[in-house]
């Protein structure tokens, strides 16, 4: 026996190792006809430690001071070995993610993965979003450029509109009357602490909610694509007839993983300001309002929705609607039928949705 | 029946809101900058006679760009319309045409100081041209080699030494303006340019002065050190874009080995299935 082998001995006959790695990877069976999206999970853990570990070098040099932040940042850009690199790869890092999340998100919406019994799954996967959501709205802060200023400044003056305690509200988000040093110190403890924290919990959950439910059934390739659940009792839908996740899935989540990369190395490196635009290089200045400042992609259709309403009180309604609408959608849709063809009202209302959502956001763009 | 129909009907609904959802925050409204309200323009703009007439030519100025508005060269109080006009307040109002070299270098210090200098300095109150004559007044914009031109130069002489002395600087202008640009574009790609920022702020003055000179071998002479000037931070600007293209060409290998991988990742698995 090589000392390899002895060593593997000794921890198997201490903690179980081979019957532990057989549970988990060998025999733990997906379904025979799973597909890409269901990669989207893996990359998303991908782009989260990517971010962690992009996070943690620009902690290094990043200064939390209203003075120094932005020449800070400069410092990284300019003078850090690899500093363009870290610093690029954690704002297209964050883009990429919340791309991700919307694969994700209409992946499981499609094939009715939210249907019972997984409700926690889909509600746990809706605080992640909105979690991400957050984590970017505090980072956009933290380089104390025009852009972020001034995007923060009228990102919190919209909780204003909220009644009564809006003033309080701003003043509470702000840490003072207006932005400035407070408000940098409060975002960047919910960024680099707070969030980020509560994401790696909810990651744990999602995780944990993924293996007590088990990996759901493509509604592709079956005769019956109904929800077999009942709800009688607790069931672990496992897939006998499956395929090992170790080799053969990880192979294909490697292969989905690193084909994101390369979207992600062609941003990164010839596309580097494309996030960026020329206000993220000027630094803040509470005096000198810019011409127009637009929100990232992502919040747009918000952006347009609150332009496109009568008052800015409706704007904020409407979206909360949607959002508590959005999370309570596995109470609200009871249906048993999970393959999208098979329901043609949703899978074109789903469709117009994506169009109107995108169509909001190029005119938010350009408006 | 009814009831899949109140479901499809909360679906749909779901889908639309979908459209406008997302996150509550990042509400960003259109913030275009207004140029400041004040008493001066608020009366001299509604103004149809000669009152009136500079209010157009500023706002498309250099001024009104850079923030410079009527009370920063003709004083008085532009938020007391009783008082605006007032002496009290500062007010000065048209300068004589002796007094406009001293009214506009109160900013311009170092222009005046050469244009005293100058021959057309020296000619000033006897027939010699002011600040106003080449640059106009209300209507003054960003200075650049057109300025010297036959057209303007020969109203009071020929146009030959001002020739020479175009010729002399045109080069100078030429990378003045590429090297300008090309630091605008490395700033707003999150290159620190501030200290080649500086570097052509000053190059950019020194040739500045150059135009208020009329000696033609002086000129000549100075051009020639601001190129030599201009070729230094040519070589840093060059540079920099030499080390993106490494980047870019670092980039291809990376985004290509990822291809590479994938393409193995996925052959690796077809085997296994």
């Amino acid at each position: 026996m090589n000392p390899l082998q002895k060593l593997h001995t000794w921890i198997d006959v201490r903690i179980g190792i081979d019957a532990l790695l057989k549970k988990e990877l060998t025999g733990y069976l997906l379904p025979r006809n799973i597909n890409a999206w269901y990669s989207l999970g893996s990359i998303l853990l991908v782009l989260f430690s990517i971010q962690v570990l992009t996070g943690i070098l620009l902690l290094v040099y990043y200064v939390p001071d209203a003075e120094k932040a932005f020449q800070s940042v400069t410092f990284i850009m300019n003078q850090v070995p690899f500093g363009w690199l870290f610093r690029t790869c954690h704002a297209v890092g964050s883009n990429l993610m919340i791309l991700a999340l919307f694969g994700h998100l209409l992946s499981v919406l499609f094939m009715g993965s939210y249907k019972s019994p997984r409700e926690f799954n889909w509600l746990s996967g809706f605080v992640l979003f909105n979690l991400v959501m957050g984590i970017s709205l505090t980072g956009y802060l933290l380089p104390w450029s025009q852009l972020s200023f001034w995007a923060t400044t009228v990102a919190t003056n919209s909780v204003g509109v909220v009644p009564v305690i809006g003033e309080q509200l701003v003043e509470f988000l702000r840490g003072a009357k207006s932005v400035g040093p407070p408000t940098l110190s409060r975002f960047f403890v919910l960024h680099v602490v707070v969030i980020p924290a509560t994401i790696a919990g909810m990651i744990g959950l999602h995780l944990f909610l993924l293996k007590r439910t088990g990996v759901s059934l493509p509604p592709f390739g079956l005769s019956d694509t109904r929800n077999a659940w009942r709800g009688e009792q607790y069931r672990y839908e496992d897939h006998p007839d499956g395929i090992p996740f170790f080799p053969n899935f990880a192979l294909r989540d490697l292969s989905s993983i690193l084909l994101y990369l390369a979207l992600f190395g062609t941003v990164v490196f010839f596309l580097p300001n494309l996030f960026f635009p020329a206000q993220a290089f000027v630094p803040a200045d509470p005096f000198q309002t810019p011409d127009r400042i637009k929100p990232e992609w992502y919040f747009l259709p918000n952006y347009q929705t609150l332009r496109i309403l009568p008052s800015e009180l409706l704007g904020l309604a409407v979206q909360g609607a949607a959002m508590t609408f959005l999370a309570l959608l596995p109470f609200i849709d009871r249906g048993t039928e999970r393959h999208p063809l098979k329901r043609p009202l949703f899978l074109t209302c789903c469709i117009c949705g994506i169009l109107t959502f995108v169509g909001l956001m190029i005119w938010g763009h350009y408006s | 029946m009814i009831r899949s129909t109140i479901r499809h009907i909360a679906l749909a609904a779901l889908i639309l809101c979908l459209a406008s959802s997302i996150a509550i925050g990042a509400v960003v409204v259109d913030t275009a900058a207004k140029p400041p309200a004040t008493v001066c323009l608020a009366c001299h703009g509604s103004q149809t006679g000669p009152g009136g007439i500079p209010v157009k030519p500023w706002q498309g100025s250099v001024h009104a760009a850079g923030g410079i508005g009527c009370q920063d060269c003709h004083g008085g109080d532009p938020k007391d319309a009783v008082n605006a006009m007032s002496p009290a307040r500062g007010f000065l109002g048209v300068p004589a045409e002796q007094g406009i070299p001293a009214f506009c270098g109160r900013c311009h210090v170092g222009i005046l100081e050469d244009y005293l200098k100058s021959a057309h300095g020296r000619a000033l109150g006897k027939g010699g041209p002011t600040c106003v004559t080449c640059h106009g007044s209300h209507e003054v914009q960003k200075v650049t080699l057109e300025i010297i031109n036959e057209k303007r130069c020969s109203a009071c002489h020929t146009y030959e030494r001002a020739a020479r002395i175009k010729a002399a600087m045109q080069e100078v202008e030429r990378n003045l303006v590429r090297i300008d640009g090309e630091i605008t574009r490395l700033k707003q790609e999150g290159v620190d340019t501030d200290a080649w920022g500086k570097q052509l702020f000053a190059v950019r003055n020194r040739y500045h002065r150059l135009f208020h000179n009329v000696d033609v071998a002086l000129v000549r002479k100075e051009s020639a050190a601001i190129r030599g000037e201009l070729d230094k931070l040519d070589d840093f600007l060059s540079r920099t874009d030499e080390e993106r293209y490494r980047r870019k060409i670092a980039g291809a290998f990376a985004v290509g080995g990822f291809l590479v991988a994938a393409l193995l990742a996925h052959l690796l698995a077809k085997s296994y299935d």
